[in-house]
C-alpha cells in the first residue's frame, strides 16, 4: 500500500504523503468522531480537574450525609453532591471521576503493552517465517484458546492485584490478536520491492524490521487499537467488580458498582451512576474508534 | 476421504494446543504464591500436617513430575479430584483440618459435566437473542451503506459494546425483576431464570454480529451475481434472503469461532451476577478457593471446546459455500 504513495504522488499533488494523516483527516470529518472527542475531552478534563478543584476527598467519609440521592431525585438531595453520596457519605461524582482516572490509565497502558508485544511477536513470526513462525504462532493459538478472562482471574486471584500487575496480566492476555494481524502484514510487506531493495543494499534484518516495516504498518494497527482501550476499560472494571482489580479504598468503577449492589434497593444510584459515567466514556471512545476504523478501511480499500 | 484427512490434521493440531494450554496453566498455578494445602486444611492446621498432606498429594515434587502425572491421567480421561469440593456437594472449604467427612472429594470431570449443560443452555439462548437483535439491524444497515440505517447500526453497536455487562445486569435486574416484576433474576429454579442473563449476554454479543453483518451484506450486495439476479427478475426479498444472506452468513460463522473466548468471558461474569449455576460460576469459585485441579480441568475443557467449535465452524462454512477450502 505504502509504496503507492511515492509513485502516485506526482499524479495527485493534493494527496498527502502520510497514510496516517489521511486517516486522521477522514475520521475527523465524521460527526461521530467529533461528538466522541468532545465528550471524551470534557470527561477527561473533569476527571483531571474536578477532584482537586472541589477539594472533596474521594475516600473521606461523612456519615451525616450518607445515602444522599442525586440532584432532583428523591428527598434530601444537595447541590454539594450532584450525584449523591454512598453508604459512607462519600461523594459519588468525585469517586466516579477518580475511578475514571484509573480506568483510563489502565486501559491505555494495557492497550499499548499488548500492541507492542503483539506487534513484535507478529513481526518476528512474519518476517523470519519457517520454524520461528511455526513456534510463535502455535504459542499464539494456544493462548488464544484460553479465554482471557480465565487467565486473568486465575493469575490475579492467586496473587495480589496491584495496578502494574493488572496492566501486565491484561496486556499479556490480549496480545495474540495483534500478533496474527501483524504476522500477515509483515509477510506481505516482506515480499515487496522496497524490502528486497534494502536487502540488496545490505541492510540487516533488524534495520529492515524496525526502520522500514514497523513504522509503516504499526500506525494503521494503532488506530484500530483505540477500540481495544474501551474493551480493556470494561475488563478492568469487571476485574474490579469481582474484587480482583485495584483494591479499595481506591475507587474504581468496578468496586464502586460491586459495593453499591448491596444497597440497590434503598440507594439505586450508588451502583447505577458510575455505570452511566462509564457508558458515556466508553461510547465516546468506541465512536471515535469506529470512525477511525472506517476511515482506515476506506483508505486501505476495506481490508 | 478428503474430510477425514482434514479432521485428522485439525484434531492433531488441536491436541497440541490443548497440551500447551494445560502446560501453561499448570506451571502458572504452581509458580504463583499461595499454598492450596493451607486453604484445604484450614488456617489452624499445624505446619507439619500441611507438609505431610502436601507430600502425600505429591505437591512438593518438581513441577515437571507433577505435570507428567497429571497429563498421564488426563489422557485416560481422569481430570483429578477437586481440592476443596466434597463429593456430596455440601460444605466447601475452610473446615477444620481434622474433619473426617471431607475424605471424599468430588471428581473434576463430574463437576464440569454437571454444570456445562446449564452454561450451554444459557449460551444458546443468548446466541438466539443476539441473532434476533443483530440480524435486522445489521442487514438493514448493510443494504444501505452510508445511509441512515448504516449509521443507526454504527451508533447502536457502539452503544451496546459500551455497556459493561455486570452493570447492565444489575440495571436490568433492578428494572425488569424488582420494579416491573416481569421475570426472575437471581439463582436457578427453571428455564425462566435463564432469560434475563441470556438477554444481557445477547446485548454483549450483538455489536460484533451487527458490525460483521453490515460489512459482509454490503460487500455481497455490491457483487455481480446480485445485479444479475435482478436482471433474472428475482424480487428484492428473494435476492436479499436467498442470495445475500446466505453468502454473508460465512463471516458470521467465523466470528462465532473467534469470539468464543469473549462469549465465555461474558458467561463467567453474568453467571456470577445472577448466581446462575453454570461453568462460569464454577470457575470463579474455583479461582477464589485456589482449587488447582478444577481450574486446570476447566481450562483444558474450554480449550478443547474452542478447538472443536472452530473445526465445526470450518466444516459448516464449507457446506454453505463449497468453494471454500479446508
Amino acid at each position: 500500500m505504502s509504496s503507492i504513495d511515492i509513485t502516485a504522488a506526482p499524479a495527485e499533488p493534493l494527496r498527502e504523503r502520510k497514510v496516517s494523516a489521511r486517516i486522521w483527516r477522514l475520521a475527523f470529518a465524521s460527526i461521530e468522531f467529533r461528538i466522541g472527542l468532545a465528550v471524551l475531552v470534557l470527561l477527561i478534563a473533569a476527571a483531571v480537574l474536578y477532584p482537586s478543584l472541589s477539594g472533596i476527598d474521594p475516600v473521606k467519609m461523612n456519615i451525616k450525609a450518607k445515602l444522599t440521592p442525586p440532584l432532583f431525585m428523591g428527598e434530601g438531595w444537595a447541590w454539594s453532591h450532584p450525584l449523591g453520596t454512598d453508604q459512607l457519605g462519600r461523594d459519588m461524582l468525585v469517586r466516579a471521576l477518580v475511578g475514571l482516572r484509573y480506568s483510563l490509565l489502565i486501559g491505555v497502558s494495557t492497550t499499548v503493552l499488548m500492541l507492542l508485544v503483539g506487534a513484535l511477536v507478529g513481526l518476528f513470526a512474519g518476517y523470519f517465517g519457517g520454524r520461528t513462525d511455526m513456534v510463535l504462532m502455535r504459542l499464539t493459538d494456544a493462548q488464544l484458546s484460553i479465554p482471557m478472562i480465565i487467565l486473568a482471574i486465575t493469575i490475579l486471584g492467586v496473587s495480589r492485584p496491584t495496578i502494574p500487575s493488572i496492566i501486565l496480566v491484561l496486556g499479556l492476555a490480549g496480545w495474540p490478536v495483534y500478533a496474527r494481524v501483524m504476522r500477515s502484514t509483515a509477510m506481505s510487506e516482506r515480499k515487496k520491492e522496497y524490502v528486497r531493495g534494502a536487502m540488496v543494499l545490505g541492510a540487516t534484518d533488524w534495520r529492515i524490521m524496525f526502520a522500514l516495516i514497523l513504522p509503516l504498518v504499526l500506525p494503521p494497527m494503532a488506530f484500530v487499537a483505540v477500540l481495544d482501550i474501551a474493551r480493556m476499560m470494561i475488563f478492568e472494571s469487571v476485574l474490579g467488580f469481582l474484587g480482583l482489580g485495584v483494591q479499595p479504598p481506591t475507587p474504581t468503577f468496578g468496586n464502586i458498582i460491586a459495593d453499591g449492589r448491596k444497597y440497590l434497593m434503598n440507594a439505586w444510584w450508588i451502583a447505577t451512576m458510575p455505570g452511566v459515567f462509564m457508558v458515556l466514556v466508553l461510547t465516546s471512545i468506541n465512536l471515535m474508534g469506529a470512525s477511525l476504523e472506517r476511515a482506515r478501511n476506506a483508505i486501505y480499500g476495506g481490508a | 476421504m478428503f474430510i477425514l484427512r482434514f479432521l485428522a490434521r485439525r484434531l492433531f493440531q488441536g491436541a497440541i494446543i490443548v497440551f500447551l494450554v494445560s502446560a501453561l496453566i499448570f506451571t502458572l498455578l504452581r509458580v504463583v504464591p499461595g499454598d492450596p494445602v493451607r486453604l484445604m486444611a484450614g488456617g489452624m492446621a499445624p505446619e507439619a500436617l500441611i507438609e505431610q498432606i502436601a507430600t502425600d498429594m505429591g505437591l512438593r515434587d518438581p513441577i515437571w513430575q507433577q505435570f507428567g502425572r497429571y497429563i498421564g491421567g488426563v489422557v485416560q480421561g481422569d481430570l483429578g479430584q477437586s481440592f476443596v469440593r466434597p463429593a456430596n456437594g455440601a460444605a466447601v472449604g475452610g473446615a477444620s483440618f481434622d474433619d473426617t467427612t471431607r475424605s471424599e472429594r468430588a471428581e473434576v470431570l463430574t463437576l464440569i459435566a454437571d454444570t456445562a449443560p446449564m452454561t450451554l443452555q444459557l449460551a444458546l439462548l443468548a446466541m438466539g437473542f443476539a441473532l434476533v437483535i443483530a440480524v435486522p439491524i445489521g442487514v438493514w444497515g448493510g443494504l444501505r451503506p452510508g445511509g441512515w440505517p448504516d449509521r443507526m447500526a454504527l451508533y447502536l453497536s457502539s452503544l451496546f459494546v459500551s455497556l459493561p455487562n455486570f452493570w447492565l445486569g444489575i440495571v436490568l435486574a433492578l428494572v425488569l425483576s424488582v420494579k416491573l416484576q416481569l421475570m426472575p433474576a437471581i439463582g436457578y429454579k427453571g428455564f425462566a431464570y435463564a432469560i434475563l442473563p441470556a438477554l444481557v449476554l445477547a446485548i454483549e454479543i450483538a455489536p460484533f454480529l451487527i458490525r460483521t453483518l453490515t460489512v459482509s451484506v454490503a460487500g455481497v450486495m455490491g457483487q455481480n451475481f446480485i445485479d444479475i439476479a435482478r436482471v433474472r427478475g428475482l424480487t428484492r426479498d428473494q435476492i436479499v434472503f436467498r442470495h445475500a444472506l446466505k453468502n454473508s452468513s460465512i463471516p458470521l460463522l467465523n466470528l462465532i469461532g473467534v469470539q468464543f473466548s469473549m462469549l465465555l468471558g461474558g458467561v463467567l461474569v453474568i453467571e456470577f451476577i445472577f448466581d446462575y449455576p453454570g461453568l462460569g460460576l464454577l470457575t470463579i469459585n474455583a479461582v477464589m478457593q485456589r482449587d488447582f485441579p478444577l481450574i486446570q480441568g476447566i481450562a483444558i475443557v474450554t480449550a478443547a471446546a474452542f478447538v472443536l467449535i472452530n473445526i465445526v465452524v470450518d466444516l459448516v462454512a464449507t457446506t454453505i459455500d463449497p468453494r471454500l477450502e479446508y
